[in-house]
């Protein structure tokens, strides 16, 4: 194995022979890429690198990308989702609506079928109240006869003194002055009951 | 943007509420005044009832004045007004006032000796009489009172008059069985209604 003066530089060195064996340091290079290769995938990307292994290490990406390989997992893929909704929503409106908090997880979306769920139920009620109003209406026909006006009062009407003045006894007979009093001072009640009850009116 | 959906909800929630309160409240005025006003039919007591019963008051106070002071002419002339007074038409109470009225004046007539005029007076009452009432009876009783008279008046005339005496205790028998049964009758239907 022979040692290149610019084995360090592997990106402008010169391009080794198919058949030609690595060097200790070309090994000692691979070793460490293959390193950074491994923490990448599984999320442990170095903080510092050479530019150089950073550009390989792009390139790796992008081919290990390309091959189909790389199954994210459920949370990330759901962590890349709310990332890109929170980016179309406006992440500042939404955190102050909500107090701080961020998109709704799609897990929950759901949920806001139960306010529209709520609005049909009340919108219903508020229609078969104003349906029982409509219904209801002096003026509405209604078939129970609702505007049908009440009888008045017995006490209200003309009508036989008989109840009020009772059997008159014969030494009683001629004593038409008392019985008249009786009549008028009833029916005065009853007049003047259903005239306050007229706010009186006669 | 979540904001105004709950406020969307919440609008239409209370207007709901509101809805069904307005028709809640509707039904309780209903069901106070199932009934929603009180009718106008024309048998209620009205100004022109009121109007002729305190005329017939009236009438009867004066002649009360006349009879206290023994002007039974004038009293009977006071009384025989209240047959010409103006009732509303089919007003019960006429006919008991003017039935009332009658039994007064029968009975003043008998008591100036004019029997006849007293019979016919309670006759006239009795034909025009379209229910039975306590009035009615107590103008039966009446007549039966001027049949007595009438009686007294033929046992006066001796021997000849006896005839038309039990001719008149008869008759009186039968007024005032005929105010009985009146009595009784209107009595047995009170006690029903009460």
């Amino acid at each position: 194995m022979t040692q290149h003066p610019d084995d360090d530089d592997i990106l402008t060195g010169p391009v080794p022979a198919p058949d030609e064996e690595a060097t200790a340091a070309e090994r000692a290079h691979a070793k460490t890429f293959a390193d950074i290769v491994d923490k990448t995938l599984t999320g442990r990307t170095p903080a510092a690198m050479s530019a150089d292994d950073r550009a390989l290490l792009e390139v790796a990406t992008v081919i290990r990308a390309a091959s189909g390989g790389m199954a994210l997992s459920a949370g990330k893929q759901r962590s890349i989702v709310e990332d890109a909704l929170r980016q179309a929503v406006g992440e500042a409106g939404s955190g102050a609506a909500t107090g701080g908090g961020g998109v709704t997880p799609i897990a929950r979306g759901r949920r806001t079928l139960l306010p529209w769920a709520i609005s049909a139920v009340s919108v219903a009620v508020a229609a078969a109240a104003m349906l029982v109003l409509w219904l209801r209406a002096p003026g509405h026909p209604d078939h129970s006869g609702a505007s049908v006006a009440a009888a008045p009062p017995a006490h209200w009407t003309s009508r036989p003194a008989d109840p009020l003045i009772g059997p008159i006894a014969r030494d009683q007979a001629g004593d038409a002055s008392s019985r008249i009093d009786y009549i008028f001072a009833d029916r005065l009640d009853g007049f003047r009951e259903r005239r306050l009850a007229r706010g009186g009116k006669p | 943007m979540k904001s105004v959906l709950g406020s969307l909800v919440i609008l239409i929630a209370v207007a709901s509420f509101v809805a069904a309160g307005a028709s809640c409240s509707t039904n309780r005025e209903d069901s106070a005044p199932a009934t929603t006003r009180v009718a106008d039919p024309s048998d209620v007591i009205d100004q022109d009832l009121m109007v002729a019963l305190a005329q017939a008051k009236n009438f009867h106070h004066k002649a009360k004045v006349y009879m206290s002071d023994g002007n039974l002419v004038a009293a009977t002339a006071s009384v025989r007004q209240i047959l010409s007074l103006r009732f509303p038409k089919g007003a019960p109470e006429a006919d008991d006032v003017r039935l009332d009225a009658r039994a007064l004046l029968a009975k003043l007539l008998v008591s100036q000796g004019k029997l006849d005029e007293a019979m016919t007076t309670v006759e006239e009452g009795l034909a025009a009489t379209q229910r039975e009432s306590f009035f009615v009876a107590n103008l039966y009783t009446v007549q039966g009172e001027i049949h007595e008279a009438r009686a007294a008046l033929a046992d006066a005339q001796g021997e000849a008059g006896k005839p038309q005496a039990i001719e008149e205790r008869r008759a009186a028998i039968a007024s005032y069985d005929r105010s009985i049964h009146i009595n009784e009758k209107l009595q047995a239907q009170l006690v029903e209604t009460r």
